[in-house]
């Protein structure tokens, strides 16, 4: 048993002597150096956060499917979310008349708007009506005032007599014509 | 002996020291390397993958005097990866060779020495039938020369568990010894 440990410990001395040389440090160090240059290059912001997300999967192929497959799942929420919003946009404007139109204001203007309003409906599809706030504003001023000229008309006629019978005789051949027609 | 200032300087990113630190480290961590894997260049590349972790992972570490433990943690760590990649050699072959050179370097005297190569035949033909465990703590405790303290901070294992495991290696490798030399 001694000798046996005799043995080991001069085999164990000679291995301790022979200390492994390493020759080529130069090497080492270049490659070393030129490996670090490389990895402190600056790259491409997309690249660090594709291995910043998918840097836990180590193997190549299920790495480039998940990232084919998030690519495509943003793409489709992008588009999604861009017809939604168009979708929003478009009610917003119906909403605008529609609230014209629940107004409990009792204004005769707002009445009268209402009631341009439908009657433009009637003409337009609802889905197609894209009237903004400020169109229905000049809409309603121009009503009133069409409205005030046809009352001075009105008043105009009814204080001159000849005018009145004129008008009233003009009317008549007038309605007379469409009769035959 | 490496200089704590040339680590704090690498520390601080300073590229040009980092090259003299590579050839202060280098073949420290060669010799674990080599020893540990009986592979010259599976060797130096470990060496060459330890140094860019290094270079990656210096700001990380809390304090430059746990720097050689800190390395020679990096490459045990690094050598059990190639070792567990490597197939297990279903049946030991003895190599008469290797215990003819062991032979005659032990008849030579304590003073003998040997070259890269047959150490690397000589560790590969010993320790063939360790566990990596047994072999990395035989390296570290009869070949290194260092403490089980500093073995059970480099390979994060118990002082028992490097006890037995130094106990298994040192009978192996005793009952090999006295079977073929």
């Amino acid at each position: 048993m001694e000798q046996e440990s005799e043995k080991y410990k001069k085999v164990l001395e000679i291995l301790r002597n022979s200390q492994p040389v390493l020759d080529s440090t130069d090497d080492i160090e270049n490659e070393v150096i030129k490996r670090i240059s490389k990895i402190n290059e600056p790259r491409p912001n997309l690249l660090n956060l594709i291995d910043f997300l998918f840097g836990w999967v180590y193997i190549g192929w299920v790495r480039n499917g998940l990232i084919t497959a998030s690519v495509i799942l943003v793409m489709f929420f992008i588009w999604q979310q861009s017809i939604i919003l168009k979708r929003i946009d478009l009610l917003s404007r119906q909403a605008i008349i529609e609230n014209v139109e629940t107004i409990s204001n009792p204004a005769s203007e707002v009445e009268r708007g209402i009631m341009m309003y439908k009657l433009s409906g009637r003409r337009l599809p609802s889905r197609n009506l894209t009237i903004s706030e400020k169109q229905m504003n000049q809409l309603l001023d121009s009503v009133n005032e069409l409205q005030t000229k046809y009352k001075d008309l009105i008043k105009l006629i009814e204080d001159d007599p000849e005018l009145k019978s004129s008008i009233e005789k003009k009317l008549k051949e007038h309605n007379q014509k469409k009769t035959k027609i | 002996m490496i200089d704590i200032e040339l680590i704090e300087e690498c520390r601080d990113g300073n590229f040009n020291n980092f090259r003299k630190l590579v050839e202060l480290t280098s073949p420290m961590a060669f010799s674990v390397a080599f020893r540990i894997l009986c592979d010259e260049d599976l060797a130096k590349d470990v060496v060459q993958e330890t140094m860019i972790t290094i270079w990656q992972k210096l700001k990380k570490i809390k304090s430059v005097e746990v720097y050689r433990t800190w390395i020679y943690r990096i490459v045990v760590n690094k050598c059990y990866d190639e070792l567990r990649k490597r197939k297990r050699h279903p049946e030991f072959v003895t190599d008469e060779q290797t215990w003819s050179l062991i032979s005659n370097r032990v008849s030579e005297g304590p003073s003998a020495e040997l070259e890269n190569k047959e150490t690397e035949k000589v560790i590969s033909q010993l320790t063939n039938r360790l566990t990596p465990k047994q072999k990395t703590v035989f390296v570290l405790s009869d070949l290194e020369q260092m403490t089980n303290d500093e073995i059970s901070e480099i390979t994060g294992m118990s002082k028992s568990g490097i006890k037995s495991n130094l106990h298994y290696a040192r009978k192996n490798i005793s009952e090999m010894i006295e079977k073929y030399l």
